[in-house]
């Protein structure tokens, strides 16, 4: 079991992914994200200036993009332990290889806008390879306003 | 669908013979409630089914929003800082 730190590393970033001569790191989901069981492949692109808000766009579905955050930056004691399945899956070697992310639910206003601290991705930089975690811990809502 | 009645201590197999096998066995039983225990191998993925399809809902939920949107969560957060 180890704790992750939950700042995305540099380089793996895009800022464009639908520009054809820009390589891309992909992303593979090693399993599927409940309910989009098709898509395994995705990159991560930057959305805003201040480095809060991502896109995770998949780049098997056309159109498909998650927006993902660092959840550390909203709930700073968030602390997600990873299990050790998810380590050999992701092949996790060392703590500062792992990125977290969380879901966030963008709503009408920011008071709608909610962030899933139930099932984070977590990323292995190293290898690339991710997984949407769901953690054991119950009180971890689905549905938590991103900004209390 | 497949129909077993099993008793406490007995188990079942899914995928004999192969690497995905996996075994299930009822552990206790105490009024409606039954422990069951999951042994399977690590590429496969184990979990209730309620939560999954309450994450598949969030997932659905959250997946791509538009452009404004995400233009407006942008703003306020920025406004925010």
């Amino acid at each position: 079991m180890i704790a992750a730190m939950d700042i995305p590393a540099a380089g793996l970033v895009s800022s464009d992914v639908d520009s054809a001569d820009v390589e891309v790191p992909v992303i593979v989901l090693v399993h599927p994200m409940p309910g989009f069981p098709d898509d395994a492949r995705f990159a991560l692109v930057r959305l805003d200036d201040d480095g809060l808000l991502h896109g995770l766009r998949s780049l098997d579905s056309e159109g498909l993009q998650f927006i993902v955050v660092p959840p550390g930056a909203f709930y700073p004691d968030y602390a997600p332990e990873i299990d050790d399945d998810t380590v050999a899956d992701l092949g996790i070697e060392r703590a500062e290889d792992v990125v977290v992310l969380a879901v966030v639910r963008a709503g009408a206003t920011l008071a709608e806008t909610t962030i899933n601290l139930r099932a984070p991705l977590v990323l292995n930089t190293t290898t690339l390879r991710a997984t949407q975690v769901i953690l054991d811990d119950v009180d971890l809502p689905i549905s938590a306003p991103l900004v209390a | 669908m497949l129909v077993l009645s099993r008793r406490v201590g007995e188990s079942v197999v899914i995928g004999a013979g192969t690497p995905d096998a996996v075994t299930v066995t009822v552990l206790e039983v105490r009024g409606d409630v039954v422990r069951v225990g999951i042994d399977a191998p690590r590429s496969v993925a184990v979990h209730r089914a309620e939560l999954l399809a309450e994450l598949a809902d969030a997932n659905a939920d959250a997946a791509s929003p538009s452009e404004n949107t995400v233009a407006s969560l942008s703003q306020a957060l920025r406004e925010r800082r």
